[in-house]
Order: C-alpha cells, then structure tokens, then sequence
C-alpha cells in the first residue's frame, strides 16, 4: 500500500510539470501579449508614444525573452516561493491570489457539503420509493436544477433576495465587511451571501449526483443478499443501511477527484455574474488579458488539486470498499 | 493684513466673525477637527495655500453646503482607483462647465505668442501630506524624469515636443517656472486640462528616495528588491504614476486621496487636508469626507444601481438600462437624470483605408461607394428600436452645441434611400450579381464586407444586424466578427481588419481652439486609416505614406493648426476639414446624442440636472467638480 501511494505520488510531479508546461504554453498561443492589451489604455491617456513605454512594459515584465525561457524563470520563482509579476498591476500573484484562494475554498467546500447532504436525502428516497410520487417530484427538481443554465438562476436569485430579503447583490459579504479583520458580524455576512452561489453552483452537482445514487441504490436493491435479508426479518431501514447503502455510496467518494475541478471550473461564470471575491473571475480576466503568469499559476492550483484529489478519492475507495482492495484477487 | 496670518490666527476658533473683505474666515472640517486637536494635523490656516481657489459658482443649484458624510460608488477592476484621479479633477488648468479653460491648481498662467508659458502656483500650496508643492517638484519632473534616459527610455512626453524640440524649463522663483518652446505649443495647456492630464509635476521629496541620483544606495536596493522589480527605473516608474493613483503612499493633490492599500476589493479615499480649494463660507472643499468605492463585476453594476448600492453611478451604467433603474428610483429612493454624451456618433463604421486586399482597398477608399453604404442604413429604424428615438440620426461629426457646428456635417447622406444607393453602386460598375443577389466585384468576388467588433457588448452587434438589413437592400452582405479589443487592434494597424464598428470621434463638442487631430490620419490610433497615421508617427519609418489628395489636405490642414495663434484661422481650418469629412465620407456615423443615465441618490447635492457625459474634455464628472458636491440631511 504504501508502494503504491508512493508510486502515486511521483507520477505527480511530471504529470503537473507538463500541465503547467502545456497551460503556460497554450495560453501563449493567441497573438499579442498582456502589454498589447495595456497599450488601449495608455492611448486613452494620450501618450503618442504608447509603443515606446509598451516595450518598456515588455522588457519589465520580461516579455522580450523567449517563451521557454519565460517558462523556466516562472518555474523556478515557483521553487522559492514567487509566482512572479502580474501584468495587469505588476503586483507579485502571490499577493493577489492568497485571500481568493481562501474564499474559494470556503466556497467549493461548503458546495459539495451541500451536493453531498442535498443528493443522499433525495437520491435515497427517490430509490426506496422508485415510481411513486415522490420519486417524480424528486427526479423532476433534479433535472430543473440540471437543465437552468446556472447564470440565469443566480440572477434570478439576486434579484429575489435583494429585493424580499434585503441580502446586498453580488459578492461574499456586505462592503463594509470587505478587507476587515474576521469577526461575527463578518462571518454571518458571509453565511448570508454564501446561500445563493451554494444553491446555484450545487443544483446541477446535485442533480447528477442524485441520478447516480439512485440508479446505484436500485441495482443494489434487486440483489439477492437484499431479498435474503428481507426474509430473515431484519428490519426495513437496518436493511437499507446496513448493506446495499454502502455499495451505492461508491460514486460519493469516487466523485471527490471529478468534483474538485469540475466545481472550480463551473464556479467561473457563477461567480462572475455574482461577482465573488473567488478566483473565478481573476482568472477569466487574467486569460482574457493574457496576464500568463497570473492565469497559469491559477490553473497549476486547479491541476494540483485535481490531481490530489484523484489520490486521495482512489485511497479512499480502496480503504472503503474490499473489491477494490483485492482487485482482480476477489473476482477468481 | 497678510491672508496667511489672519487665517493662522482664526485657526482654531471654529466660527470666527472675524470675516476680512473678499476672503472668508475659514472653518475647520468637523471630521477633522479631533486629528487638529491632537496635534497630528496643523490648523486649517496652515494647511492652505495662502490664496486659496475661491469657489464662488456651482455646477448643480444647491450652492454652498455642509461637510462631511460618505458616497459609495461602484467599479468594475481595482484599475478603476484612477477614476478618482479623473472625478477630482484637480488640475493645473482646468476646464470650467462651460469648457472654458482656467487656472485651478496654478494660481495663474501667463502665455506669449502661443510658446511661453509661465506658471505661478499658489504660494504655501502643499502636498496631501503637508509637504510644500513648490517648483522644485516641476524641476525634478522635467529634469530628472522625463529628460532621465532611463526613467523615460523615449524622451519626453510628445505633448512637450514642438517639432521634434523640447521647450526651455526655467525655475524664476520657488512658487514661479517656465516653459519656452521656440515655436507654438498649442497642445501644452489643454494636456494640462485632460481627463488623463500630462502631469508635469511630481512629489520630488517622496520619489527622491527611488531615484538613483538622490536615494541611498542601500535602501534603494532594499525596495527594488521588496517590490520585485528589477531595476530603480522600473520601481521609480511604478510608484510615481499619479494617474494610475494606486500607490497609497504617493502624495496627491486631488480633493481625494486613496486610502487603502491594493489590492482590494473595496477602496477608501479620504478627503485631502491640504487641497487648495474653499468655498465663500470658509469651508474648505471637498465637501464629502470619504468616497468608497466598492468593486464588483461589470455586469452587476446596472444591477446594484438599481437596488441603491450606490450614490453616484454613470459608469457602467447603459442607455438600455434606464427603464430598469427608473423602476428602482421610486423603491429606493434615488433620481435617474438623463445626460447628453458628446462622442461624434454613438456607433460609427470605420472602412479600412489601408486593408491589405488591394481590389477591395480601391473600393473602400472609393467615396461614391462609401456614400452607397452610408445611404443604405436606416438610422430612424435604429434610432427607434435600440434608443427608443431619443437618439439622432447622425454623421461621425461634431454635435450641435459645438460652436462648429453645421446641419449639413450631420445630415449629408444619412437619409436612407436604397435606390440612390443602387444607383451608385451600379455607376461604380458593380453590376453582376451572384445567385443569392450579392453584387459582385468584377475578379468575381462577392461583396461581403467583414465588419469587426470589440465584441464588449450587444449593442454593436444589434446595430450592425440592422445595418446588415439595409445593406441586404443593395446587394451586400455584412457579416459581424466579435473579436477580443487587443487583438482586434491589431488586426486594424495590420491592415486585416476590412472594416470596424467603434465608437465615433471623441470631442463632438469641439471648438476652434480644440486640436483636430482626430479629423486627420497622424495617429496609428485613427481606425479608418492606421498606416498612414503610422507613416507620420514614426517619422516614416513604418507604415505608408499617405497617397490620397484629399486626405493629404486633412493633414497639412491639421499640422497647420498646430502653428496657428490666430483664432480665425484656426476655425477656418476646421470647417475646412469638417466639410471634407462631410462631402469624402471617410467614416460612417450611425446615431449620436444617445443619453447616459446618471444615478444619484436622493441625498447627494449640486450634480446638475443635465450635464454632459463626456471623457475629454469632461473628465466625465470631472468639470462639474465633485468636491463641490455635498450631503443633505444626516
């Protein structure tokens, strides 16, 4: 076990070294850099000799050097602790990302509790009751959650709880919260504006998560062990509980590698409309800029995390699950 | 009686009686009354220049008020701190409401022949952290920045350059400097006066510390080091911008001074001790103690305005967003005023007279075929479905309230009449037609012009597919290409744009004395002719020359201003110009005069009812003078 965990752990290092290496590259790829996007603006201010100052920009931010080379000083900033130079305000990244990565983390952590707790209360009931009212309902706000483009929805959740709760639109708490030392008034600011990207990030999680739970929970429950049970007497929820519940939780553990990233990714455009202190729209406006260090040091985050993620969800169904232990071994 | 020792003597009684003939007794700002006490801020007589600005007119009609209180305001990126360098609008000359330029920071300024230029500031006028502003600063800028070859590696700013030539700088006396240039200047004082001002001057005793001639050796590698970059020029560039206003530690002469340190998602400006400019009660301006700036995306921000999240709101903030903000106004409790915009047109097209295609350059530069496609747009259509009519049909020219004006610069060619326009086009012997009934060009190209968009927002691409509609009328197929800004630029001064949707010229309300450079081709930044302007901007050394007659004159006509001192001349010269825009039709103007929505709250005093909303000249709010707006109630 510990061999493979091992193992695991140095196919890492190559595998996020190519990511970073094909992320710095790819965003690279259009023409122009983050200083041609810049040279709008000192137009605006009327410098004539807006050329002049952008190739003193380039050379500051060391845009005159070839691309692998950028790469290679950017990696090993990397190594001593610097991420180095934003381009859109030359402020070092490490300064820009700390508290947004924090947030996020609330953000994404509070969102899976909510997909997890939300999915297991109805893709239980909905599987114990298949095809009864109650299945429908259930079935039919899951798909509601899945097919609302989540934009939409945050708006129109905005709108309602600006204007029936008196919750200030947008952002993650009320402004004069914004850049104070943590404190209740904060926190419950937080918890307040938290509710409405929680519920528009998580609907569609939810949804999918609820099909599979019950699609799992109805395989599990034709089986014969469940009918043997049945027989014996044992009771109804102990029979639930007990056995088939534990098969079907599979997919809640297997998901902690696919939801890390796909909740960051899909919290972009929420958070832009909600305009969340988060690292989404950072990191939009940093590919859209094409501030490379910026963005690239945001995707090696979202790499890492992936990557740890897949680790850790594959331990655990190791741990959890004596089938997958065993492998091949238990099948013969 | 010297006015400095008077108001020494009144510092510390709050309403002295004691009033001197023209100049008020002066009153200590309430909010700042404890720091005063404390002695951590001298009196108020100390802080002011010995001849304060005396404001005696104001923009809205509510007159002088009280002190202090807070606005909120809403902006879209942490860049937008520089706003408040632009609302300030504490200038060395400034624009009045009437776009009359007068002394503000300078006490006066004194011009011969158009090339002299002797600037006398306010004696006792100091920084916002009390230090003395006195011509050292505009000696260390002139010296020892912009003429550093490695603080500005490409010489001065081009505003100071007459004919390649830097002006003379002389210091007279501590509050006294001169500029002499050995010919006219016409642009120094307005650069002065812009939004994004030329900023001659600079805290000399804060920056002196970065600079390699005057700072520690020491300590000067110390902060390149702390700030990551990698030379004392790059560190001293950083800090010393006063118009990106994002170094907290900068000293400012504007009414408000950036009080938190980026980056942030929330900004503070307090109000500055020392800013130099009174009312007639003796209250020192600005009126408003804090302004906090709270920064939220760009699409929330009509949103927020609506719900009251803010004081002040025109940025951001859209025509098509007025009827949502008129439902908010009465549950919240704000106003909406409708301000003019001064932009030449709102939405112009702008043919590529430097596409590398050399078939369909001849046709772009071709004034018959421009015409063809300006008569094939129904503007009163456009008007009424995108700006409910309250827009106007327009050419890409000036707007009626400049003295300039004439009807038939906005009105030539703009009636929508397909029929001439197929005539035109049939002239220009563009007669064959494939099966889908686009004309074609006689290699056999069909005519289907590409026009690019900085693809920001929907109202461009909602425009062009009514444009497309008429256009459909004379046998032309217009396709939209939404592309990023940056490299849509690109795309233009490389000649691989054939045509693009912008807005139109930027001083719609220009006046003789306004610098037409915008009508001419000497800029790379002109988008319907960037080599050209290139050619001249680099002295020849890229781009193309110009080889259209017409355009040859636009130019000769524009550098003539430049030299001009005679006012006559100066207006001859641009009708002259404005006529050939007429009659050439070089760019294509939609609608102009489409109103901006200013939200103000209730609360908020001396924003005018109707004003223009305008970038240069305008400073947006900036000639309306936001330090003299105040609070009422509390």
């Amino acid at each position: 076990m510990l061999r493979y965990v091992a193992k695991r752990i140095l196919i890492m290092i190559p595998t996020i070294l190519i990511i970073s290496a094909l992320v710095f590259f790819i965003i690279n790829l259009p023409p122009g850099d983050c200083v041609t996007s810049q040279i709008d603006e000192l137009l605006s201010q009327g410098t004539a000799d807006a050329t002049a100052k952008a190739d003193a920009l380039r050379i500051m931010y060391g845009l005159d050097k070839p691309l692998w080379l950028q790469y290679v000083n950017w990696v090993l900033g990397i190594f001593s602790g610097s991420f180095g130079l934003s381009c859109q305000d030359a402020t070092p990244v490490s300064q820009l990302i700390g508290e947004r990565i924090a947030l996020t983390m609330v953000l994404e952590i509070s969102t899976i509790i909510f997909i997890w707790v939300v999915s297991f209360i109805i893709g239980v009931y909905a599987a114990t009751h298949q095809y009864r009212t109650g299945d429908y309902v259930a079935s039919f706000i899951g798909f509601i959650g899945l097919a609302t483009p989540n934009f939409l929805l945050a708006l129109v959740l905005l709108y309602v709880g600006k204007v029936y709760f008196g919750i200030s639109i947008g952002g993650l708490m009320d402004p004069e919260y914004i850049d104070k030392p943590f404190s209740w008034g904060k926190t419950a600011s937080v918890l307040q504006h938290l509710l409405v990207p929680v519920i528009v990030i998580g609907t569609s999680g939810t949804a999918g998560m609820i099909r599979r739970l019950r699609a799992n929970l109805l395989d599990e429950l034709q089986k014969q062990y469940v009918v043997t049970g049945r027989a014996k007497g044992l009771s109804p929820f102990k029979l639930l509980v007990k056995y088939p519940l534990r098969h079907a939780m599979n997919p809640f553990v297997a998901d902690i590698g696919n939801i890390l990233p796909e909740v960051i990714s899909g919290s972009v455009i929420v958070s832009v409309v909600l305009s969340l202190p988060t690292t989404g729209p950072m990191l939009l406006n940093a590919l859209k800029t094409q501030d490379t260090n910026l963005a690239a040091t945001f995707l090696l985050f979202v790499a890492v995390l992936t990557v740890i993620g897949t680790l850790i969800s594959d331990l655990l169904l190791a741990a959890l699950d004596p089938r997958i232990r065993f492998g091949a071994k238990g099948e013969k | 009686m010297n006015w400095r020792e008077v108001a020494t003597g009144l510092a510390l009684a709050l309403w002295s009686g004691a009033a001197l003939a023209g100049a008020p007794s002066l009153l200590e700002s309430p909010s700042l009354i404890a720091e005063v006490k404390d002695g951590r801020l001298p009196p108020i007589g100390d802080r002011l220049p010995a001849e304060p600005a005396l404001v005696t007119s104001f923009a809205g009609s509510d007159g002088p008020g009280q002190p202090g209180g807070e606005i909120n305001m809403l902006m879209a990126t942490p860049r937008d701190v520089r706003m408040m360098v632009v609302y300030g609008y504490a200038r060395l000359v400034a624009y009045d409401e009437n776009l009359t330029m007068q002394p503000d920071i300078l006490e006066s300024v004194e011009v011969q022949s158009g090339r002299i230029f002797t600037l006398r500031l306010r004696k006792g006028h100091r920084w916002s952290d009390g230090e003395p502003f006195t011509a050292e600063d505009f000696r260390y800028f002139w010296e020892d920045v912009a003429n550093n070859s490695e603080l500005s590696p490409a010489g001065p700013p081009l505003d100071m350059m007459v004919e390649g030539k830097p002006p003379k700088f002389e210091v007279i006396d501590e509050v006294t400097v001169r500029y002499s240039w050995s010919e006219p200047n016409p642009n120094f004082l307005p650069a002065q006066a812009r939004a994004a001002p030329l900023m001659i001057y600079r805290p000399a005793h804060y920056l002196k510390q970065f600079h390699k001639r005057y700072g520690k050796p020491d300590a000067l590698a110390q902060q390149i080091q702390a700030h990551r970059v990698r030379n004392w020029a790059q560190l001293h560039n950083r800090l010393d911008d006063m118009y990106r206003n994002d170094n907290v530690d900068l000293p400012s002469l504007q009414p408000w001074v950036l009080a938190t340190r980026p980056p942030a998602q929330r900004f503070v400006f307090v109000r500055n001790p020392y800013y130099h400019r009174i009312d007639a009660n003796g209250v020192q301006l600005p009126y408003i103690d804090r302004i906090v700036m709270n920064i939220v995306s760009g699409n929330l921000i009509a949103l927020k305005t609506g719900s009251a999240e803010t004081d002040l709101q025109a940025r951001y903030v859209r025509f098509d967003n007025y009827t949502y903000l008129r439902q908010g106004a009465k549950q919240f409790g704000f106003e909406v005023r409708l301000w003019e915009t001064a932009t030449g047109a709102q939405l112009a097209l702008y043919p590529n007279f430097n596409y590398n295609d050399p078939e369909w350059r001849k046709l772009l530069r071709e004034p018959r075929f421009r015409r063809a496609l300006s008569l094939a747009i129904d503007r009163d259509e456009i008007n009424e479905i995108l700006y409910i009519g309250m827009a106007s049909p327009s050419n890409n020219t000036v707007r009626p309230r400049s003295p300039l004006y004439r009807e038939e610069y906005r009105t030539s060619n703009i009636q929508f009449d397909p029929e001439r326009a197929n005539r035109l086009l049939d002239e220009l012997g563009l007669r064959q037609r494939n099966d889908q009934g686009v004309r074609l060009m006689p290699s056999g190209k069909p005519l289907v012009i590409l026009v690019e968009t900085a693809g920001e927002s929907t109202e461009e691409t909602d425009v062009l597919q009514l444009v497309a509609d008429g256009w459909r009328r004379i046998g032309i197929k217009l396709v939209p290409r939404p592309q990023t800004r940056e490299i849509l630029r690109q795309r233009i001064y490389g000649g691989d744009a054939m045509m693009t949707i912008w807005a139109g010229v930027e001083n719609g309300l220009a006046r003789p004395d306004s610098n037409p450079a915008e009508f001419a081709c000497l800029s790379q930044s002109q988008l319907w002719c960037p080599k050209w302007g290139q050619y001249r901007e680099t002295g020849g050394k890229s781009g193309e020359p110009v080889d259209l007659d017409s355009v040859k004159r636009l130019n000769e006509l524009a550098l003539e201003w430049e030299k001009s001192i005679d006012p006559e001349r100066k207006a001859t010269i641009w009708r002259e110009m404005l006529e050939l825009h007429a009659r050439y039709q070089y760019t294509i103007g939609i609608v102009s005069g489409v109103l901006q929505p200013v939200v103000v709250s209730q609360r908020l005093r001396n924003v005018p009812e109707k004003g223009v909303y305008n970038w240069e000249p305008g400073s947006f709010f900036g000639i309306y003078r936001p330090d003299t707006f105040w609070l009422a109630g509390r």
